[in-house]
């Protein structure tokens, strides 16, 4: 079945759906469709714990937007573009107040007010949160106005390829999951919000399964660039297992880290602060203790201890219940009794398609949330700027794309482009295939953890290219064993695992090159930021032979001059 | 670590190849501490490709993974697969998809169905604010004003309490519990406009009325939100907006009349006097449906034990509230 709208969006995340809901306001005659792999309402935005930044000074009265932009942009070691900055902060009390105003349920300070709490890297408490749940509750609200503003949504519609005619926007083609059916969504815009990529990082990563960078590898391949690959948030406490997240707040509470010789290796690394030094000094202390051999062992990798006994029961099930709940569901382990065992995890991608401001380099393709790179991040993001920044170029790019539709001709999908699809899934079946998707995709996580992680040098960042470019070449022979068409999810982790091996080049390759450390970048070999030569934007672009090539961009500077960047 | 070796036995059925559904069984040493998706993740990876199954955040949060482990609908994330041995002793843990919704494929449902009923009964805010004047100022709502819907917007749609309803299972076009909820949430926030037309679609037929009181829903809750308090709370708006005059309502006094009488509902012929006659006659399909479950009610009802003090309760209540409106 071939479909056609004025705009398509690819993505039901908070950012999709903000899109669609601005795209109706702005003009309600546009015809908006949806595309999504997973019900909106179980995209990764629902992970969300913390909350969304807005200077709306209910908590600290002299709180400004000019301060939220300062801290942004030396959160994000000064490669964030200050103009997008401004933007994001100045829209950011409008965006927060529209969604209390939609219905999204915000806890409140006793005097009615939207509540703000402390976050890290800000000099203000500026966070509007609801509970621990604030993502879900965006999320949901925004699915909720969606369904009343009767939006179309092509649920479990997977992403194959982005299309376009020499520069002008075509559309999308997406494979029906259910039927296997492969339809052409021609449309006159489109916006891309598949979300993050660092689920690349497989074991070590806090992100969903399905956070693979779909998005970001289809603007690659139609020509697209992306920006700042190489920016990977790690989080110091991801459990062992599932890397799934353990918030700041069991240390906030007085957890200790602990080695296998029960050490507090801590106090080696932040004497004074201890455990509540920064998050990545945090994590690149204890990724210096598991390489030094002072993890404990596991079949599922080396690990450290988080100790939380000592708080005492009461302690434990009063303040932090979540923590305990997530202990024992996904280790098994009641940290009341046992510590729980944890190490760093791939947490956010700062990278991602090249926008300015919403907007990519094909007219009428505008792409947002964490799969863009705007950058308003820089080389680090603060906590909860995140879901600010899908409100914010969501709302925008919606704007944008409602009014620039009805200026666009209509450009339909070539059947080429169906052809190809259908050829190319087709080609997966082959009985002379043989690679199993299980285990490169282990091969992957692995390669990317041990060699592109939290320390980076020249020596392993080359084996990551390398270990990344053979699992590529071995791709070719990847073999798709469910031949059906009913809802084959195998297949649809094949496609996943091509589009996070090309971003994965991508992002070894930019950590090779840039030779400086900067934010979440570190280079063991490199320890300092050095701005003469790396003060720039890294700019990945697919060759005509699917080769990766590397050039630079400028960072738009404004009212802020470099400086050292200290807490 | 502890590891042994644990066998699943796993519904599967591809509408393309097979005919009829069949289990399948899977050996799998785990170690202590793994959940069922894990071992669906590595049954998938490593013995059976063309297992299907969804999962999307692997943390509890997205709702995609529920389905039914030995008999009881829960996510398959958060669920430990050493707690099911305690229950399943040397039985292999049993997989199979939610009840109530069309299987797609092995452990994989249709929820759609749950979303037409969101959007059937308005489960969204109507605020007060105009559109294009939002985003200025923010609605003062006071924290025991938000408490209220608290925790029924923990709701992640999962649909474990939707295979579980006992009134689902006699007709999939009842309104289901995580939709009343959602009713439940916008009609008590504080923002909202619309509450009496939503409560208008809520209350017809399949609706509102047609909850049998079970508490299942409650009891398997994968965010163990009070979903009957929510319920109860519908009712209650629905008397003070004397929506009071249909069948449903109806229903509701008849059943406080027979708790009053004799501290027990008498269900055989409680369609009878909310009904009707011709009503009653209507009810025969679902009556034999419920009956092949073995839901029926008991045809004769005994008095409680305690009947006195039952009766003593509403006097009470009723003296109260006659108090109350004379004041
Ligand atoms: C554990 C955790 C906690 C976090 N906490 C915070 C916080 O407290 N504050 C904060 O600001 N940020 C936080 N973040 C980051 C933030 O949640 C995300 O960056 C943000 O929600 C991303 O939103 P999005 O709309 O860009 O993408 P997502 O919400 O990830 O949505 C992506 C959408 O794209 C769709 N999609 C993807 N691929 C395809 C395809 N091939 N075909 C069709 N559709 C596709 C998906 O179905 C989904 O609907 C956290 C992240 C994590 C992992
Ligand atoms: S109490 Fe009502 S809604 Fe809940 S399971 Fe029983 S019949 Fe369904
Ligand atoms: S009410 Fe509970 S069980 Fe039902 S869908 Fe919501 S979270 Fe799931
Ligand atoms: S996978 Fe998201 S709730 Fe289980």
């Amino acid at each position: 079945m071939d479909h056609t709208f004025d705009l398509v969006i690819v993505g039901a995340g908070g950012g999709g759906l903000m899109a669609a809901l601005e795209a109706l306001r702005t003009n309600p005659q546009t015809s908006v469709a949806v595309i999504s792999k997973v019900y909106p309402t179980r995209s990764h935005t629902s992970a969300a714990q913390g909350g969304v930044n807005a200077a709306l000074a209910n908590k600290d009265k002299d709180d400004t937007v000019e301060l939220h932009v300062f801290d942004t942009i030396k959160g994000g070691d000064y490669l964030a573009d200050q103009d997008a900055v401004e933007y994001l902060c100045s829209q950011a009390p409008l965006v927060v107040r529209e969604l209390e105003n939609l219905g999204a349920p915000f806890s409140r300070f006793p005097d009615g007010t939207i509540a703000q709490r402390p976050f890290g890297g800000t000099v203000k408490d500026r966070c509007c949160y609801c509970a621990d749940k604030t993502g879900h509750t965006l999320l949901h609200t925004l699915f909720e106005q969606c369904l009343r503003r009767g939006v179309k949504f092509f649920n479990e519609y997977f992403l194959l390829s982005l299309e376009h005619d020499d520069g002008e926007c075509q559309g999308v083609v997406a494979i029906n999951m259910r039927s296997s059916a492969i339809e052409a969504f021609s449309a006159r815009t489109v916006i891309l919000a598949t979300g993050g990529h660092a689920k690349m990082y497989w074991n070590r990563s806090s992100n969903a399964a399905g956070n693979t960078g779909d998005g970001q590898a289809a603007a690659f391949r139609s020509g697209i660039s992306l920006k700042d690959m190489e920016f990977i948030q790690f989080h110091p406490t991801g459990l062992r297992k599932s890397g799934l997240l353990v918030t700041e707040a069991a240390r906030g509470e007085g957890g200790y880290l602990l080695n296998r010789h029960g050490e507090r290796f801590m106090a080696r690394y932040a004497p004074q602060k201890m455990e509540l030094g920064p998050r990545d000094l945090v994590a690149r202390s204890m990724e210096t203790e598991i390489l030094e051999g002072n993890g404990f062992t596991s079949a599922a990798g080396s690990y450290l201890e988080l100790d939380l006994r000592h708080l005492g029961a009461g302690t434990i099930k009063k303040k932090l219940p979540q923590i305990r709940e997530l202990s024992m569901n996904f280790e098994g382990i009641d940290p009341i009794e046992e510590p729980i065992p944890v190490r760093p995890t791939a947490h956010y991608s700062m990278g991602g398609i090249d926008v300015n401001m919403a907007q990519t380099a094909l007219c009428g393709i505008y792409a947002i949330g964490e799969c863009a790179c705007v950058s308003v991040h820089g080389a680090n993001r603060l906590g909860g700027n995140s879901l600010l920044d899908i409100l914010v170029f969501g709302k925008l790019a919606g704007r944008e794309a409602a009014l620039e539709a009805p200026r666009r001709a209509s450009r339909p999908v070539s059947p080429h482009a169906l052809k190809n699809a259908a050829a190319e899934i087709k080609s997966y079946i082959s009985h002379k295939r043989y690679e199993r998707y299980g285990i490169m995709r282990e091969e992957m996580g692995k390669a990317m953890a041990d060699n592109a992680g939290i320390y980076r040098t020249e020596v392993k960042l080359r084996q990551a290219v390398e270990d990344i470019s053979t699992l590529r070449d071995r791709f070719r022979h990847i073999r798709l064993f469910d031949t059906g068409t009913v809802y084959n999810t195998n297949l649809f982790q094949i496609l996943e695992l091509k589009n996070m091996l090309d971003l994965a080049l991508c992002v070894s390759m930019t950590s090779l090159e840039r030779q400086e450390s900067r934010g979440a970048h570190y280079r063991d070999d490199f320890p300092r930021r050095n701005d003469n030569a790396w003060h720039k934007h890294s700019l990945c672009t697919q060759s005509s032979d699917g080769d990766v090539k590397l050039c630079s961009t400028a960072v738009t500077m404004g009212k802020y001059g470099l400086e050292a960047r200290s807490y | 670590m502890e590891r042994r070796e644990v066998s699943f036995r796993i519904y599967r059925y591809n509408p393309q190849v097979d005919r009829h559904p069949f289990y399948d069984n899977f050996k799998v040493a785990a170690e202590r501490g793994i959940t069922v998706l894990r071992v669906l993740n590595h049954i998938k990876e490593n013995l059976e490709p063309r297992l299907t199954f969804r999962a999307y955040c692997q943390a509890g949060i997205c709702g995609s993974c529920a389905v039914r482990v030995n008999g009881v609908s829960k996510l398959a994330c958060t669920t430990q697969v050493w707690d099911e041995l305690a229950e399943s002793g040397d039985e292999p843990i049993l997989l199979e998809p939610l009840n109530n919704l069309e299987v797609i494929r092995d452990l994989l449902v249709d929820i759609d169905p749950l979303l037409e009923k969101l959007k059937s009964n308005s489960s969204w805010l109507t605020s007060s604010i105009p559109e294009q004047q939002m985003g200025h100022k923010e609605h003062i709502v006071s924290e025991t004003e938000f408490e209220v819907i608290d925790s029924a917007s923990d709701c992640i749609l999962c649909a474990s309490c939707y295979s579980e309803c006992s009134m689902m299972g006699v007709n999939r076009r009842y309104i289901s519990p995580p939709v009343l909820l959602k009713a439940f949430r916008m009609n008590n926030d504080t923002r909202e406009t619309l509450a009496g037309e939503r409560l208008k679609q809520v209350t017809a037929d399949h609706g509102l009325w047609d909850c049998t009181h079970c508490y299942r829903c409650v009891e398997h809750c994968c965010k163990k939100i009070p979903i009957m308090d929510g319920i109860h709370r519908l009712r209650e708006e629905a008397f003070e907006r004397r929506m009071s005059g249909s069948e449903g309502a109806r229903h509701a006094q008849v059943f406080f009349d027979d708790i009053r009488d004799n501290g027990r509902l008498k269900e055989m012929t409680l369609p009878l006097r909310t009904k009707g006659v011709a009503g009653s006659l209507a009810m025969i399909p679902l009556a034999l449906k419920m009956a092949i479950k073995m839901r029926t009610p008991p045809l004769f009802t005994k008095k409680i034990p305690g009947i006195k003090r039952v009766r003593e309760l509403y006097l009470r209540l009723e003296k109260l509230n006659a108090e109350r409106q004379s004041s």
